[in-house]
């Protein structure tokens, strides 16, 4: 299946149009990482509109390509700035400020472009090893077992997310109501749709771009600091970073191996695999390496875990159709909308795309090496761009996206109003992503929930009586009963604190 | 820097500005085909044809999949957009015909300008290739009558035309089975050959591309071609009774529609540049590679050809009802 996958995909590949794109989606992921406040998710995000007109493969070149760029162009503000350009690079500042304090910037940012592409490349090894074995195993998959999967990518979520668990919870579950606008595909009726452009539901786009990025940029001016310009030096990073970084070949293995690993699980993500590996690069490292004052280890392990995150998440994307966080549900939000479903018939059924979206994924990672050493003086330039340029201009481009996904007025009202949810959902602390994962992730539980049930000749035993939904049922059981001891644990924990506290 | 930002701003408004107001001639800009089901190989078809019109006009033609309410939600939308010629719909069978004789949708075949006729494509009943249980599909339906509700099946969505006619076919064997929808018809194959469901519609594109995993017990058309296509599979021309599936009626066929408001001169353009489409024939070689065969019906013949097939549906129709209120009773 892989070899049939990989040599159909190469038609899909080798087209200048897709080879274009995947560059220009490294270069754009690179400027959206490196300013603060954007980020690989925001990058996919602005440009899911443009792609959804393209061939499919390109398609998803561009915007996989734009999650690599974004998810390594975030060390650049954190190494010169010591402002982390993406929660991402938050753990690359521990070492790449100090490099760059030390007068060693260009070879901090070049450490951190050859890491990211030497960890995605591994990322994509995994993705291309596991992904089909994975749909091949879920091919015998029924209702029953994708209702659980859903479950269980929506709890994960919720339960790994950002803020509270409750909080997770509840806004996960203001997904799944949004999920429900539209038609029943059970009755063939019309549910809460008061609008005939909402008979197939809120487009996906337009929930997105208002839920990420109209809040975030509302965010933004909140903030303040509009016309700040940063005070940068030109930095010039060379080849010979690559060879810095091969020095560290066993901590680059390792360090992927983590982020990989961590990526393929719903709801943990890069952010927790660069700590992760940061933290066990640290500990296997030797005094002398002066972790924390300017290592070059610390930036190699920290940005190798998170590109290969970015192809450890694909592998449930791809395979299952199951989200592991809120860029690879956009990702899916964008498969659905060229016309093909992730999950295994897109192996049995489309190879030549799976194949198309691995080739593309391994050459984003080759550019990114490219592309990003070269390139690296304008990501820097880019950084001093004042806030009050970049954010009109972000959302006009949100605006003529939306609009043009189908010329429609309708969509940009949807698009503002969520983006007063996100502004109103951000301000008391609620996390994002698990309403886009319930949007997502909706219709696939509640169809397959009632798909198990009509099929059914018992009930909801349907969901015990076959080995692989049992086993999803007993880990929803327990990924819950976990969420909620430790939940309890904290809040007695806190409890003591305060009343250990002398107030 | 101001510069380059006022220049970059000035270029994206302008790019805002509707192109429409900008065009004298037809067409300009995409053109949407709205297509009322699910993806999949109706509308893997449907694109092939799309990808033809769109090289004879010059612009792209890119398939809007609404799936929804059997296909009504897609006329919905279509018939709120501007009647500019942009827009066209996949006219199938059921949302054009059928939902309107069920009473579920207000229009007629007449609501529409037709520019030709697409394709048709023939469509059966059948198991997985390892459910050995029945034989035929007469000893299948004699097991359904004597274990009333027992049986799951499915037709891709609920309330299509596969659907109709398949309750027409077991109401004649007082057949009452559960029907269970899906979403993409690929779902529903998935389920059909991994025996969690017993039988379902299979189309000839399936069938041609993973004939391997399914028996067919019946071909859900008179005609030969269709019966040579499933691989000389019994037809219900080889039945003893007579299940009142006779003429186009049971056919999925579909039309491309526009609005009746449409300019008189765009629907040409479109006319001309469909019907070049539909007879070349390297596209009627893909097409056929997909299952599917182009009509030869131009849009002269659309009265002719849809008129009738009402009647015929208002039958079938009931058929669903039928199964509705039998299973309801259950």
């Amino acid at each position: 299946m892989l070899a049939q996958s990989l040599i159909q995909g190469l038609d899909q590949f080798f087209t200048p149009l897709t080879l274009i794109l995947t560059t220009l989606g490294v270069i754009f992921g690179l400027v959206v990482g490196a300013l603060p406040g954007l980020g690989p998710l925001m990058g996919i995000v602005l440009m899911l509109p443009f792609a959804v007109d393209m061939p499919p493969v390109s398609a998803m070149g561009f915007l996989i390509a734009i999650g690599v760029g974004g998810s390594c162009g975030g060390s650049i503000s954190a190494i010169l700035l010591r402002i982390p350009g993406t929660p991402l690079a938050a753990a690359t500042l521990f070492d790449g400020y100090p490099m760059a304090q030390k007068g060693r910037a260009a070879d901090a940012i070049g450490i951190a472009i050859s890491a990211s592409a030497l960890g995605g490349l591994f990322g994509g090894l995994v993705l291309i090893l596991t992904a089909p074995v994975l749909a091949d195993f879920a091919s015998n998959f029924a209702p029953p077992e994708y209702a659980m999967l859903a479950l269980t990518g929506l709890i994960s979520i919720a339960v790994v997310s950002d803020g509270s668990l409750l909080k997770g919870l509840m806004t996960g579950a203001l997904g799944l109501l949004i999920a429900t606008i539209g038609t029943d595909e059970f009755s063939t009726g019309f549910r809460f749709a008061f609008h005939y452009e909402m008979l197939n539901g809120f487009h996906i786009v337009a929930i997105v771009v208002g839920i990420f990025a109209v809040s975030e940029m509302a965010q933004q001016v909140q903030a303040g600091n509009l016309n700040e310009k940063p005070t940068v030096k030109p930095v010039r990073p060379g080849f010979r970073s690559v060879l810095l970084t091969l020095r560290h070949w066993k901590n680059l293995l390792r360090s992927s191996t983590i982020g990989a690993a961590f990526g393929a699980l719903p709801g943990v993500g890069g952010t927790i695999s660069t700590f992760a590996s940061y933290a066990v690069a640290k500990a296997m490292s030797k005094p002398e390496e002066g972790y924390g004052k300017g290592a070059e280890g610390g930036v190699v392990a920290t940005e190798s875990a998170n590109n290969a995150t970015v192809g450890g998440a694909m592998v449930p994307t791809l395979a299952l159709g199951i989200p592991g966080e809120a860029a690879s549900a956009v990702l899916i939000g964008a498969m659905l909308i060229l016309g093909f479903f992730p999950g295994p018939a897109l192996f049995a059924d489309q190879p030549e795309i799976a194949g198309g979206i691995f080739l593309v994924y391994l050459f984003s990672n080759v550019s990114l090496l490219v592309v990003g050493i070269v390139m690296t003086p304008v990501f820097v330039w880019v950084l001093r761009l004042k806030k009050s340029y970049l954010v009109p201009v972000v959302l006009l481009l949100c605006a003529i996206g939306t609009f043009a996904l189908q010329s429609s007025v309708f969509d940009l009202w949807v698009m503002m109003g969520f983006g007063v949810v996100g502004i109103l959902l951000r301000a008391g602390g609620y996390p994002l992503a698990p309403l886009v994962i319930g949007v997502i992730l909706g219709p696939l539980l509640e169809n397959n929930l009632r798909r198990s049930l009509l099929i059914s000749r018992e009930g909801y035993w349907i969901f015990l009586d076959r080995p692989v939904s049992a086993i999803l049922v007993a880990a929803n059981v327990l990924l819950i009963a976990s969420a909620i001891f430790w939940t309890i644990r904290l809040r007695k924990a806190q409890r003591a604190r305060r009343a250990e506290s002398p107030d | 820097m101001k510069h380059l930002t006022t220049t970059l701003v000035t270029a994206l408004a302008l790019t805002a500005v509707p192109l429409a107001t900008r065009a004298e001639d037809f067409p300009r800009r995409t053109i949407e085909l709205i297509f009322p089901w699910g993806p999949g190989n109706a509308m893997a078809g449907s694109q092939l044809l799309a990808d033809a019109m769109a090289d004879e006009l010059g612009v792209s033609m890119p398939v809007i999949s609404t799936p929804g309410a059997a296909g009504t939600k897609a006329f919905m939308i279509a018939m709120n957009k501007p009647a500019d010629g942009y827009t066209i719909l996949d006219g199938y069978v059921a949302p054009l015909v059928l939902q309107p004789v069920l009473g579920n949708a207000d229009w007629t075949y007449d609501d529409f300008i037709p520019l030709h006729a697409a394709s048709s494509n023939a469509f059966a009943i059948g198991t997985s290739a390892e459910n050995d249980r029945w034989a035929d599909f007469e000893e299948m339906m004699a097991y359904c009558a004597e274990h009333p509700g027992e049986l799951r099946y499915t037709t891709g969505s609920r309330n299509n035309l596969p659907h109709m006619v398949i309750a027409k076919a077991l109401q004649s064997y007082d057949c009452v089975a559960q029907n269970i929808p899906y979403t993409a018809n690929a779902e529903g194959m998935s389920d059909l050959k991994n025996g969690v469901l017993d039988f379902g519609f299979i189309n000839v594109g399936e069938f041609q591309q993973n004939g391997d995993n399914y028996a067919i017990k019946l071909v859900l058309s008179e005609l030969p071609a269709s019966a040579e296509a499933f691989g000389n599979a019994p037809s219900i021309a080889d039945l003893d009774i007579d299940l009142g599936l006779s003429g186009l009626a049971p056919l999925g066929w579909n039309w491309w529609l526009v609005h009746k408001d449409t300019p008189p001169e765009r629907v040409e353009v479109l006319r001309q540049a469909m019907k070049a489409a539909t007879a070349n024939p390297e596209v009627r070689a893909k097409a056929a590679a997909l299952g599917f065969a182009f009509l030869d019906w131009d849009w002269d013949q659309y009265d002719e050809v849809v008129g009738p097939v009402a009647g015929q549906l208002k039958a079938m129709g009931d058929a669903l009802k039928w199964e509705e209120e039998e299973l309801s009773k259950l």
